[in-house]
């Protein structure tokens, strides 16, 4: 017979201003198997635990129920209650109370209370029968996956390489540097984005630890924490990177004229081309998409001689390349090559798409002077399509008078409810540098309110309001395209209590940050979720805010949510701190409430492996005949299995049969 | 109230002539409304006080504003000033564009009868009556300043008459008539 001990909690008002604990102490008192009750303000609490402990110890109790909150949170503290006291931690069960009692009951006291005592007899029928289990542990793969090799994937795989990691990081474009490589100058310090950011990107392309896999994809994920096995694809680039040095000479040649996407589409790159002149690998690609294939010869087959002169009639970019790193003749697969490594932890650092103006048909998309902040930056860049110098793209003559629309998608139930946090401030900064180098413009700031919260941030703006930049309260809801070029701003300007206009050169749109539309694709790979504004889903939003519900696997940056550089450096290394757990702990412990098959009844029948979520089960000849096989490793303990098999040949450990039959029994015994 | 086109508005020179004449933290104002929330001009009801003159002459607002005399019911009390969190001095700010308006003769018919009463006494308000209660708490029938002083009063004349006030016309006029006498 097993001695239970039950412990019903106040949580201080939590439970105890709805639910009557004495009461359910003294119910508990008399249901079988029960040979001691207590209650405590917070069971939780030292004195709390001292009293199970104490209990166990002195052999008054060996099974333990706690009546209190949710298992989520709390479970893991009364479990090594347990095994402090040398109890098995698997002889615990948990009654929830406080969630499935006082709160949502909070008006009825006395149900509430009669529920309380139904959740707490059904946990004690489960402790009579509970058997103790073990942990069981596999070996971690020393090495992590960050995809995404913007700032936030950067700053992960550099703090993990200088912990002594191994890193693979993964990036779809031919170079490293993101978002941030695009932005001109960073504000609240006005320091220039290409300034801090290059070095980091070299020092993450030296590091020996890191291996750079960019213009790659991940195609696949299998595994769990530990042992993840990742396909890698490595887009077909046309250009053998081992021989080119980066000079551009290809892309100087190359006859094709195509919008530059790094420009923010405002000036044009070859098909042959590199992706920025900070770029890190400094490697050309081919765009097939694009290329007109000018000398007339098919990928893949030996050039024409020439009649006149005898030589090989090769294409512009083969001609021009000086270490034959192009060479048209080669048969290279269009689809790339794949390739399969193992880690031990994944980080996701995706980052963010801004939205194009094309979704506002209200801001005169048709306009060439309407643009979005993220060309702004492009147009003010001194690498950008202007040199950096401000002009607009109709007729490229300075504008007179600019107009900044904040709250462009966020904030607007039409299209992301959120705010996109970083807007103001990065409005504010291009107002500023425009008015700096150009104190003759005028600047309009057409805004809700202005968000400034961060060090330094409201200081930053109070300047620019000093520098003669116009702040007008009241969200933009129309443009008209005016003669020359011009746009009219239709606002309001919520202090005048009055409808305002601008007759403006330029008009700038602050548009929402969003999660690009291959995030689904990568979720579905891995296995993340997403939350209502459809970015990624911490496991937590305040204590666990860079994990998420698949082990192992960790968010840093934009992908999680939108952040400016700051928050999204300080989240990288934080993903990296906590991907580095597993990686030291060099194993990771497998919970044994799992699956498991009992090979004398299972009849090989196969019902099993296509229901298994996780594809654990699988098919193994036993003795010569087909059984049922779980990896422990991929088994979440879902149970699915152990209800479909119709020899009850599969058992889930911590929740047998028996256990739930007895629970069962408890809740439909009247209390 | 009509649309307002800003870069139609003539708004060139407007925040720095303000600024110029004393108002000098019109710019840092982010109309958050505090100091008319203590206003005595805001709360008795004139339609022009601290909060949404600033917001006008940011805007870039003056020949639509300049005769409005709500302005000279401002009494100086400061508050707006005290609990400005911007340090804008909005006070300071009503005094500036008081000063253009007296520029412009803009001037409130309300703000005569001091501007009189300083040239001719020395003090914007005199009660020709205190002289019995001071006689009757044992003072001195007046008070030891420019009244009954007309040396400091002529002196004090003469610095008015060289003042930008004087072209206001309205000393002239008191003198002239004085002569008469």
């Amino acid at each position: 017979m097993s001695k239970i001990g039950v412990y019903v909690c106040h949580c201080g008002e939590n439970i105890a201003g709805v639910v009557d604990v004495e009461d359910v102490r003294q119910y508990a008192e008399q249901l079988d198997g029960v040979t001691v009750t207590r209650r405590n303000l917070f069971m939780c609490s030292d004195p709390g635990q001292e009293m199970i402990r104490q209990d166990i110890a002195s052999g008054l109790v060996d099974r333990v129920v706690v009546a209190a909150c949710t298992p989520r949170t709390h479970e893991p503290i009364f479990r090594t209650t347990l095994e402090k006291a040398g109890l098995n931690k698997y002889l615990f069960e948990m009654a929830n109370i406080r969630d499935q009692g006082s709160w949502v009951h909070a008006h009825d006291k006395y149900g509430a209370t009669a529920k309380a005592k139904r959740i707490v007899a059904s946990a004690v029928g489960k402790a009579a029968n509970l058997h103790p289990l073990e942990d069981k542990f596999v070996d971690v793969t020393p090495a992590a996956l960050v995809i995404g090799g913007g700032v936030a994937g950067i700053f992960s795989a550099l703090e993990l390489a200088k912990m002594g990691h191994k890193v693979y990081l993964v990036e779809k474009q031919p170079s490293i540097g993101g978002a941030m490589a695009m932005l001109d100058k960073t504000f609240p310090t006005n320091d220039c984005s290409a300034c801090i950011l290059t070095p980091v990107m070299v020092e993450a392309a030296n590091h020996p630890n890191i291996e750079l896999l960019t213009c790659s994809e991940v195609a696949d994920v299998n595994g769990y924490i530990g042992n993840f096995n990742v396909r890698i694809r490595k887009n077909q680039t046309y250009v053998d990177w081992n021989k080119c040095t980066g000079c551009g000479a290809c892309a100087e040649a190359c006859p094709v004229r195509t919008a530059n996407e790094f420009n923010g589409g405002m000036d044009h790159r070859g098909a042959a081309y590199i992706h920025f002149p900070q770029a890190v690998p400094k490697k050309a690609v081919v765009d097939m998409s694009v290329c007109i294939n000018c000398a007339g010869r098919k990928l893949g087959t030996e050039p024409r001689i020439s009649k006149k002169t005898g030589q090989p009639v090769l294409a512009a970019c083969e001609k021009a390349c000086p270490s034959g790193a192009i060479d048209r003749s080669h048969h290279l697969p269009a689809e790339g090559t794949l390739r399969d490594i193992e880690v031990g932890v994944i980080i996701v650092a995706t980052g963010y798409q801004v939205m194009e103006k094309e979704n506002f048909p209200e801001y005169a998309p048709d306009s060439p002077n309407v643009i979005t902040a993220l060309q702004m930056e492009r147009l003010i860049s001194a690498t950008g399509p202007t040199g950096g110098k401000l002009l607009r793209p109709s007729d490229h003559r300075k504008p007179r008078t600019i107009s900044f629309v904040s709250c462009v998608g966020s904030r607007d139930v039409r299209h992301h409810t959120y705010c996109s946090r970083v807007c103001c401030m990065y409005m504010i900064k291009q107002a500023r540098l425009i008015k700096e180098k150009y104190p003759d413009i005028r600047i309009f700031m057409h805004v809700i309110d202005v968000r400034a919260p961060g060090k330094d941030f409201d200081e930053y703006y109070t300047r620019a309001r000093d520098m003669g930049i116009t702040f007008v309260k009241g969200k933009v809801g129309g443009m008209e395209i005016l003669p020359a070029d011009q746009v009219r701003v239709l606002g309001y300007d919520v202090d005048l209590g009055s409808n305002i206009e601008v007759d403006a050169d330029m008009v700038v749109l602050a548009s929402a940050m969003e999660q690009p539309p291959t995030a689904k694709l990568l979720a579905r790979k891995i296995g993340l979720s997403f939350d209502g504004a459809g970015f990624f889903k911490e496991l937590h939003p305040k204590l666990k805010p860079v994990e998420t519900a698949v082990e192992g696997v960790f968010l840093a940056g934009c992908c999680q949510g939108p952040k400016d550089i700051p928050d999204t450096v300080s989240q990288a290394k934080g993903a990296a701190a906590a991907a580095a757990i597993p990686l030291c702990q060099g194993k990771v412990r497998i919970d044994p409430t799992i699956s498991e098959v009992d090979t004398e009844k299972c009849s090989g029948c196969g019902i099993c492996t296509p229901l298994c979520p996780y594809n654990a089960i699988v098919l193994k000849t036993y003795s010569g005949r087909p059984r049922a096989m779980i990896d422990i490793t991929q088994c979440k303990g879902c149970g699915v299995c152990t209800a479909a098999c119709p020899s009850a040949a599969i058992l889930l450990h911590g929740y047998t049969d028996v256990q739930i039959l007895s629970q069962i029994a408890a809740l439909t015994r009247a209390a | 109230m009509q649309t307002v086109n800003l870069t139609q508005m003539d708004k060139e020179g407007i925040a720095e002539k303000v600024i110029a004449m004393g108002g000098e933290g019109l710019l840092n104002c982010v109309q958050c409304g505090a100091c008319a929330s203590v206003c005595p001009v805001a709360r008795a009801g004139f339609s022009l006080y601290c909060k949404n003159l600033i917001k006008k002459l940011q805007s870039g607002y003056m020949e639509e504003i300049l005769e409005d005399s709500s302005t000279w019911a401002c009494q100086a009390c400061n508050r707006c000033t005290e609990i400005c969190p911007r340090d804008v001095k909005p006070s300071e700010v009503v005094f500036a564009f008081r000063r253009i308006q007296a520029e412009e003769l803009a001037i409130s018919t309300s703000a005569f009868t001091p501007l009189m009463s300083l040239y001719e006494t020395g003090h914007a308000v005199y009660n020709k009556r205190s002289k019995e209660l001071r006689k009757k708490v044992g003072l001195p029938e007046t008070p030891p300043t420019s009244i009954g002083d007309p040396k400091a009063v002529a002196e004090l004349q003469k610095i008015l008459d060289d003042s930008p006030m004087a072209e206001l016309g309205i000393f002239l006029n008191l003198m002239s008539r004085k002569q008469e006498k």
